[in-house]
């Protein structure tokens, strides 16, 4: 009996910190969108996933249409590149300027609308819990859906390199809607400016022993806008997650 | 005289360009080796023949075969040191542009702070 009201007061404290956790955070959690050429749809995203974080930092790389403007009226922060980098460089320029920012949670998602920012919870969710301190919306968790077959196949590959360069077993290792806790981005930032950024991170700070955790999402895939990581691209993510896994400590430190 | 004039030309040529900074001191010292003996060849014919013992030393038939040799070789030389120093000036470039963005955007806080 008198070893009862301990772990009762555990619970309510756990609890309480949880319930804390998921009222506080809304202003220190902030949404990364790297954008290019996304006029059409950026204000929908930036407007919708303001209703889910405290900020929206839109990471226009160098858009020859309004995405910028759309995205400042939409009520987002714009960070702008005089030149194209690429969605690694753009997420990389989002973490330096979100880290500065002294966000605690970060959350990243497309701008063309290929994910749902009202899913954005289900991916704060695990981190706000203190489950997970990365979160990958995986859209092939259940069934690739729409996916086109090109994009499963080389997904799958590149999936199982980084599953075995960052030892968690990963479906989605591509998916851009993912969700970071701080301390994840302080350890390490990708170097890579093109699409390998995905594996490279996840490669980085698997040697900070950081919990990555999976969650299902919904994505919608555009026929008439084959954007996306080429062949090509595929070989680079594999040369460079293979890399990767060789490299100790030779990475970047996310320094903000 | 055509092949020692021609040879001038070219040494002038490209020690202007070495003065306007325009190439570097290997690029500079390999056509530079080359019109020399151009000249040479031009003005002292003899000079071939002593070429030819040289070649045939190293394995070649004849200078030619040991000019169109080490040009091949020379252009795969130049084209990785060329790839290199472009993804070189590509990775700064890109830094300088994240530099940028980060700084505006740090620009537009102080602003929007005072």
């Amino acid at each position: 009996m008198s070893r009862k009201p301990f772990p009762y007061i555990a619970y309510m404290l756990r609890s309480r910190q949880g319930a804390l956790d998921l009222v506080q955070s809304k202003s220190e959690i902030v949404c990364i969108i790297p954008a290019l050429n996304e006029k059409a749809t950026i204000g929908r995203v930036v407007s919708r996933a303001l209703e889910h974080c405290g900020a929206v930092l839109v990471v226009d790389d160098n858009s020859q249409d309004q995405t910028a403007e759309e995205s400042l009226k939409a009520g987002a922060k714009v960070i702008r590149h005089i030149l194209r980098l690429g969605t690694g460089g753009a997420l990389s320029t989002g973490f330096r300027a979100a880290l500065r920012g002294g966000f605690k949670t970060f959350v990243t998602i497309d701008g063309d609308g290929q994910h749902d920012p009202d899913e954005i919870p289900k991916a704060l969710d695990p981190i706000l819990k203190r489950q997970a301190d990365i979160v990958i919306g995986s859209r092939v968790l259940h069934g690739s859906g729409s996916m086109p077959l090109v994009k499963k196949i080389g997904n799958r590959i590149l999936s199982i390199a980084t599953s075995f360069a960052s030892g968690t077993k990963i479906t989605d290792s591509q998916s851009g809607f993912r969700a970071y806790r701080r301390q994840v981005l302080e350890y390490a930032i990708h170097r890579g400016w093109d699409y390998r950024w995905a594996s490279e991170i996840l490669a980085l700070t698997s040697k900070g022993n950081f919990k990555i955790k999976e969650v299902p999402i919904t994505a919608v895939y555009f026929p008439k806008r084959q954007r996306g990581a080429s062949i090509k691209d595929g070989f680079k993510i594999l040369y460079s997650t293979i890399r990767g896994t060789r490299e100790k400590k030779s990475f970047t430190h996310g320094k903000p | 005289m055509a092949a020692t004039g021609f040879g001038i030309i070219m040494l002038l040529f490209t020690t202007r360009e070495l003065i306007r900074r325009r190439i570097g001191l290997l690029q500079y010292s390999l056509w530079m080796a080359l019109w020399i003996a151009l000249i040479l060849v031009g003005t002292v014919p003899q000079f071939y023949y002593a070429l030819i013992l040289v070649t045939q030393a190293l394995g070649m038939l004849t200078p030619i075969h040991f000019v169109t040799t080490f040009s091949i070789l020379a252009l795969f030389a130049a084209t990785y040191v060329l790839g290199k120093r472009i993804a070189e000036l590509n990775e700064k470039v890109n830094k300088i542009t994240q530099h940028i963005a980060l700084m505006n955007t740090n620009n537009k806080k102080n602003d929007s702070h005072s």
